[in-house]
């Protein structure tokens, strides 16, 4: 590999497994895995239900260890972080998207997004105009003052994605972003990520193969392996410089 | 925002909660509070007690009651006594009193007691009590020694007829030759007294007396020489040992000594027993704080577990999660510490002093009542009320939020992406 093929990586995988203890059996959830993701573009990983998708997104967010294998995310091993380093990772490298929005109740939707750069030691003046500005270029200007009982389910995503992306991070992870919205809101939200995708890596968990159509490259991943999909290998996309 | 900020706002998250929690955290605060202050007062009244109990041997002919009229007990201290003990270092007061019985409707009796009009006027077998409440009329003046006039008690006063309106105007004769199995009759004239004040002890024995100007006793019973007994008062508690073995040296040929040692170990007893329960009363409320604490803590994390789990999938640190359930629990219980003050300052008088009078009530001699009620409850806001409360408060927010604190602490962020 050459200089500039590791420097445009930012998430590799190396033989990475995770099993669970069900009882006296062991389920292996992912079972040696190997992936490399390039720099910038939109992801998305399908597969049928219990399949292990999830389980791949927690370990590349470093939300969950990997029973054996190494997972390294810009250049960083993840599986081995102190809790200090971990918590530094999750404010300035990954962002992440819920499928249940997860937008803290009692905060406006400005405070929501703000609160992520708060963590990170941004200044108060300074966090309030980049939330700002983040939620006017997703058509949330007018929702600034909302509590998230006051949005819709897409309002609230769209929030969630400003608050995914507000450190600028190198990284975006979303499971299911729409399971809970209509398709209607379901396809602003792609669009959303899509335009999220031209400056960073964003990684969606997906059912849906129309959606998983918009995405720049699919992971297909069955009883947690890599198959071979249509659309599975690298597709050249038009961002890269 | 800081995780203080968000700490403090997540108390309004839920306001029937955070109501219904300031009730059970104020109502043990103003339980403790009223222990606090129930201790206070029993220090004062210790301290009242040792300076005006402790303090005061009680001198009586040898082998007698000291009652002039009395079967068997009417040998007196010889009057150069006073001079004695008076001459004895550490000795702040001496008074002498003398002492007849009066027989009335059968079998019981009163006291008639001379002493100096400036006197305390103790209450016979209840010598440590001081002056009992004036209730009608007035106490005595200088301008009275040598007068005929007494200060009756409210029982006397009942047996004889003697309403408190008639108080000033009404008179008692007292009769020296009347005779009881214990009484011996003394061959004087009768004497009519003016009522010039009526007391109450709380005590029935304490009420059945009657206390009249020395001078005036000796001239109604005969008594030019003696003295029935004989108080002496010591400047400090940690001198009655020594006076009493002075007393011994220069008068225990003639008197019994009476050292107040049952005094002493009443007030020690009481005032342990007393302290014990408020120390009590005080630890179970502060528990019961803890222990509400623990529960909304509890309930709090659980319900927030997926809140939890986002936080720290968006960057909030351990010390963050800390930080914002802390300053949750130090909040609630601030709040109900102040409510507790509020209900405190509002029925604190009312509500201690009867917790007061039920608490130390079983082991209350009645006599001491009046002493008790004297000292009235402080439900003041004091400096050291408001660090006491203050505290408490961060000391039950942080031991009983410990637990919850940890367990929203070891979270892990997965909580985040589990969907119901
Ligand atoms: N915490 C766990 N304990 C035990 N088994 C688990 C745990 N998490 C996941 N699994 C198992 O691992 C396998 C993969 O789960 P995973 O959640 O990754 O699937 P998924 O592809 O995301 O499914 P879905 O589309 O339904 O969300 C499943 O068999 C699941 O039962
Ligand atoms: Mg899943």
């Amino acid at each position: 590999m050459n200089k500039l093929l590791i420097d445009n990586l930012v998430v590799e995988l190396r033989s990475v497994s995770k099993s669970y203890r069900k009882g006296s059996e062991t389920v292996d959830a992912v079972a040696g895995i190997e992936l490399t993701i390039q720099e910038r573009g939109m992801v998305a990983i399908v597969g049928p239900s219990g399949s292990g998708k999830s389980t791949l997104l927690h370990m590349i967010g470093a939300m969950d260890r990997p029973t054996r294998g190494e997972v390294l995310v810009a250049g960083q091993a993840v599986n081995r972080l102190s809790s200090g380093e971990l918590t530094r990772f999750r404010r300035q490298t990954v962002g992440f998207v819920f499928q249940t929005f997860n937008l803290i109740p009692n905060l406006t939707a400005l405070e929501n997004v703000a609160l992520p750069m708060e963590f990170n030691g941004v200044s108060a003046s300074e966090r309030s105009v980049r939330a700002k500005t983040l939620l006017e270029r997703f058509q949330l200007g007018h929702r600034l003052k909302h509590r998230p009982r006051e949005l819709s389910g897409g309002e609230m995503q769209r929030v969630a994605i400003a608050r995914a992306v507000a450190n600028q991070p190198r990284l975006v992870l979303a499971d299911e972003p729409t399971g809970n919205l209509d398709s209607r809101s379901g396809q602003i939200i792609y669009e959303l990520l899509q335009e999220v995708s031209r400056e960073r890596t964003v990684i969606v968990v997906t059912h849906s193969e129309e959606l998983a159509r918009l995405a720049d490259r699919v992971i297909h991943i069955r009883d947690g392996h890599l198959v071979d999909g249509p659309n599975s290998g690298h597709k050249v996309v038009s961002v890269t410089p | 925002m800081g995780m203080i900020i968000l700490g403090l706002r997540n108390l309004l998250r839920n306001k029937v909660r955070l109501v219904l929690v300031a009730i059970l955290i104020g109502v043990p605060f103003f339980l403790l509070l009223a222990m606090y202050s129930i201790g206070d007062a029993m220090q004062r009244q210790t301290t009242v007690l040792n300076e005006n109990v402790n303090t005061v041997l009680q001198l009586r002919g040898r082998g007698s009651m000291g009652h002039v009229n009395m079967v068997g007990q009417d040998r007196l201290l010889p009057q150069d006594t006073l001079e004695k003990v008076r001459g004895i270092e550490h000795v702040r007061q001496a008074e002498p009193y003398l002492l007849a019985m009066a027989p009335i409707t059968p079998p019981n009796f009163v006291m008639h007691v001379g002493l100096a009009p400036g006197a305390v006027k103790r209450l016979e077998s209840h010598g440590e009590a001081g002056n009992p409440r004036i209730i009608a009329g007035r106490d005595f003046m200088p301008e009275d020694a040598g007068q005929d006039v007494a200060i009756i008690g409210q029982g006397y006063a009942e047996w004889a007829g003697i309403r408190p309106e008639d108080v000033g105007k009404a008179t008692l004769t007292i009769d020296p030759t009347r005779t009881h199995p214990a009484i011996f009759g003394m061959d004087r004239p009768t004497r009519e007294l003016r009522i010039i004040g009526m007391y109450a002890s709380g005590y029935i024995f304490g009420d059945l007396q009657l206390f009249m100007p020395v001078e005036t006793f000796r001239s109604i019973y005969g008594i030019d020489q003696g003295i029935s007994w004989l108080f002496v008062n010591v400047d400090n508690v940690e001198n009655v040992p020594v006076v009493a073995q002075r007393l011994q040296e220069a008068v225990g040929d003639v008197a019994d000594i009476l050292v107040p040692e049952s005094a002493a170990v009443f007030t020690a007893t009481t005032s342990q027993r007393v302290t014990q329960l408020t120390s009590v009363g005080g630890i179970l409320a502060v528990a019961l704080m803890v222990i509400v604490v623990f529960f909304v803590l509890l309930m709090i994390v659980r319900e927030r577990a997926r809140e939890i789990g986002t936080l720290k999938a968006i960057g909030a640190s351990n010390g963050g999660v800390t930080t914002q359930f802390l300053t949750e629990a130090v909040a609630l219980t601030l709040l109900g510490g102040a409510l507790g003050l509020l209900l405190f300052r509002g029925i604190g008088e009312i509500v201690t002093g009867r917790l007061f009078a039920l608490s130390i009530g079983p082991f209350l001699p009645s006599h001491y009542r009046p002493l008790f009620e004297s000292l009235a409850i402080n439900s003041n806001l004091s400096a050291s009320t408001l660090a006491l409360v203050i505290a408490v408060a961060v000391l039950a927010a942080v031991i009983g939020s410990a637990y919850g604190v940890w367990q929203a602490v070891k979270l892990s962020p997965l909580e985040a992406m589990k969907h119901e």
